[in-house]
């Protein structure tokens, strides 16, 4: 699980600020690294237990439930991704099988991976849609109202959706829509701090573009579409990082609607597993389950870091 | 209000002005005013999700005054909130200061304390649990056995809870709040470092009157944020504590707060009208807070 060093968000270089005459600079050094040592030991709490994680992956149930402990798997195995020998008949909580054919579904572990990548893919993708055609309207369109409705959405900001997690429970029901991916996705799609950035964003670009688009006689939708999202697109960027980051990661909405084995998502598939299975021979697969669901969000992360790390820049300083 | 322009040549003029908006302010009235004023209704009920709710006024909210175990979750979730966001704060600002250069040593460590905000939460709170195993075989036991000390069953001793969701949350969200800190140090002028060191300023004066001021702005938004981030802790108490449905909030309940107790009083116990009132109480914590923030967002520009 490497992550490439995030060199997107330094500052400037500034030569000046910790440099030291000419002679005292190996000092400074030695001193600057002696001052940052508390963070450097700190640094070692961050690593260890990712490198417990990792090296539990890789470990036979026999040696995780050895005292003490190896630090480096003795017998490296990935049985717990994937074992071979396992049949569904022979079913045995005490003999852990690889988490591909623990489950009961379909494509075993893969249709959790699946559910969260459709869910995740439609909510980041569609939110966007919704959220630019909206900030759109209200950063240029000069309509009765606007000012209003952007008053109620800001405000809105304010509300913690766990207050309105049990009437949404309730329409979800009433709709029939319970352990479907509509439960996940429709009620994601309308987010006001998306629309609320979009619209700071697009103010700040002139409208002398969209008033030429105007003018040559284009249409609104194709304006919105041609003109207005490709300006957007490092706004985007940075909120598809944050939208994809906590709809990957959403779990209490999920607990709640999510009643089959076939529809969870990643995060309610893990939890239940270690409900499931609580001893140590078990922990490995359950790690191996973990490790496999942070793939998507690093990899994502490494490829738009530049935008990541401006956009919570942007969202810290601004808000 | 009579409108110069006729009807039809408005509607013709901002018909696709609202239909743009229609998607958005549907989905947003049907997905948050509607269950919005519904929860407050809602709360003013008794409901069991079956039988129509029936109105009993502020029944629920005065046995929320009055009931032991909500009381408990509100003190848990002041001492967990505090706790996790002072020291998170603070170390966000030291590790900012520490690691805000453009080496790669610095760059490196920026990503080590960054790793948790990109990793799958599940997985994180997962990798507690087994690194808090109760024998030998866990990490942290590990360690303690190395210093001649015996296996503490961690997440079985009440007063350790609370120590451990908060040692999670700052583990966790310390490396976001450096990333703001760097992005608000990069945006400090040189130029006020160079005339504060041809004035004779020291070390520490610099950082307490040019760095900790002009810091001010991201230092009020990781706090409201971690604040109003903290009243919502959820996962950590399921995931890391709880055996069970009937243990929701660990053991003896010594992590259970807000959100847990509202999952719990809703979808084990079914009181959705109680639930909706729990609900409440925490939409009016965080509005107060949101509010500070405006206020002091609003002072800060006026200054």
């Amino acid at each position: 699980m490497a992550v490439a060093p995030m060199d997107t968000i330094a500052p400037a270089p500034q030569p000046s600020r910790h440099a030291s005459p000419a002679g005292g600079n190996r000092r400074a050094k030695i001193n600057g690294h002696l001052l940052r040592l508390p963070f450097y030991l700190l640094a070692l709490t961050m690593i260890a237990p990712f490198y417990w994680l990792l090296i539990t992956v890789f470990k036979p149930p026999r040696e995780l439930a050895r005292t003490p402990p190896s630090f480096v798997p003795q017998s490296p195995t990935v049985a717990n991704f994937y074992d071979t020998e396992w049949t569904p008949k022979g079913i045995n909580p005490g003999h852990l099988a690889g988490i591909f054919q623990r489950y009961q579904v379909d494509l075993g572990f893969w249709r959790f991976m699946l559910n969260s990548l459709v869910i995740t893919t439609a909510i980041t993708v569609g939110s966007l849609l919704i959220c630019s055609l909206a900030a759109y309207v209200i950063s240029k369109h000069d309509i009765k109202g606007r000012r209003t409705i952007f008053l109620l959405i800001i405000a809105s900001m304010m509300v913690p959706w766990q207050t309105t997690l049990i009437p949404n429970y309730v329409i979800m029901r009433n709709l029939g829509w319970l352990d479907s991916y509509a439960a996940y996705i429709v009620p994601a799609l309308a987010k006001a701090f998306v629309l609320f950035f979009l619209v700071q964003f697009l103010q700040s670009l002139p409208n002398e573009l969209i008033q030429a688009a105007r003018v040559d006689g284009a249409g609104e939708w194709r304006i919105w579409w041609k003109i207005v999202l490709p300006l957007l697109r490092p706004a985007l960027a940075a909120m598809s990082i944050f939208i994809v980051l906590a709809e990957w990661n959403n779990f209490l909405w999920p607990l709640i609607i999510v009643q089959s084995d076939e529809m969870a998502n990643i995060p309610v598939a893990l939890a239940r597993l270690n409900s499931y299975y609580v001893g140590p021979d078990h922990q490995g697969a359950i790690m191996a389950g973990g490790l496999l669901a942070s793939v998507p969000t690093i990899t994502f992360f490494v490829i738009f870091q530049k935008y990541f790390t401006r956009g919570i820049a942007l969202s810290g300083l601004k808000g | 209000m009579a409108s110069p322009i006729p009807l039809r040549s408005r509607l013709r003029r901002y018909g696709t002005s609202y239909a743009m908006l229609l998607p958005f302010l549907a989905l947003f009235a049907g997905f948050l005013i509607w269950p919005l004023a519904n929860s407050l209704y809602l709360s003013f009920t008794k409901f069991d999700g079956i039988n129509p709710a029936a109105f009993t006024g502020l029944e629920n909210f005065q046995q929320l005054a009055s009931d032991a175990r909500f009381r408990h979750a509100l003190g848990n979730t002041a001492l967990y909130v505090v706790a996790s966001v002072v020291l998170g704060t603070l170390l966000s600002l030291g590790l900012a200061l520490a690691f805000n250069g453009t080496g790669w040593l610095h760059r490196i460590m920026r990503t080590v304390f960054f790793l948790p905000s990109v990793t799958s939460s599940i997985a994180l709170m997962l990798m507690w649990k087994w690194v808090l195993y109760p024998s030998d075989v866990g990490l942290a036991n590990t360690i303690v056995g190395w210093f001649g000390g015996k296996a503490v069953a961690w997440l079985a001793t009440p007063g350790l809870t609370i120590p451990i969701l908060v040692v999670m949350s700052v583990w966790g969200g310390m490396g976001y709040g450096m990333v703001l800190y760097v992005a608000g140090l990069g945006s400090i002028p040189e130029e006020y470092y160079e005339a504060a060191k041809i004035d004779g300023a020291s070390t520490w004066h610099r950082f307490r009157h040019i760095t900790l001021p002009l810091l001010r702005p991201v230092t009020t938004y990781v706090v409201v944020t971690g604040l109003i981030g903290a009243f919502q802790v959820f996962e950590a108490v399921y995931i890391v504590f709880s055996t069970g449905a009937n243990t929701i909030g660990g053991v003896l309940d010594s992590g259970l707060m807000i959100v847990p107790y509202l999952y719990d009083q809703g979808f084990t116990h079914f009181r959705l009208g109680y639930a909706s009132a729990i609900a409440w109480v925490l939409f009016l914590i965080i509005f107060v807070l949101s509010l500070v923030n405006l206020r002091v967002g609003r002072a800060m520009k006026e200054l």
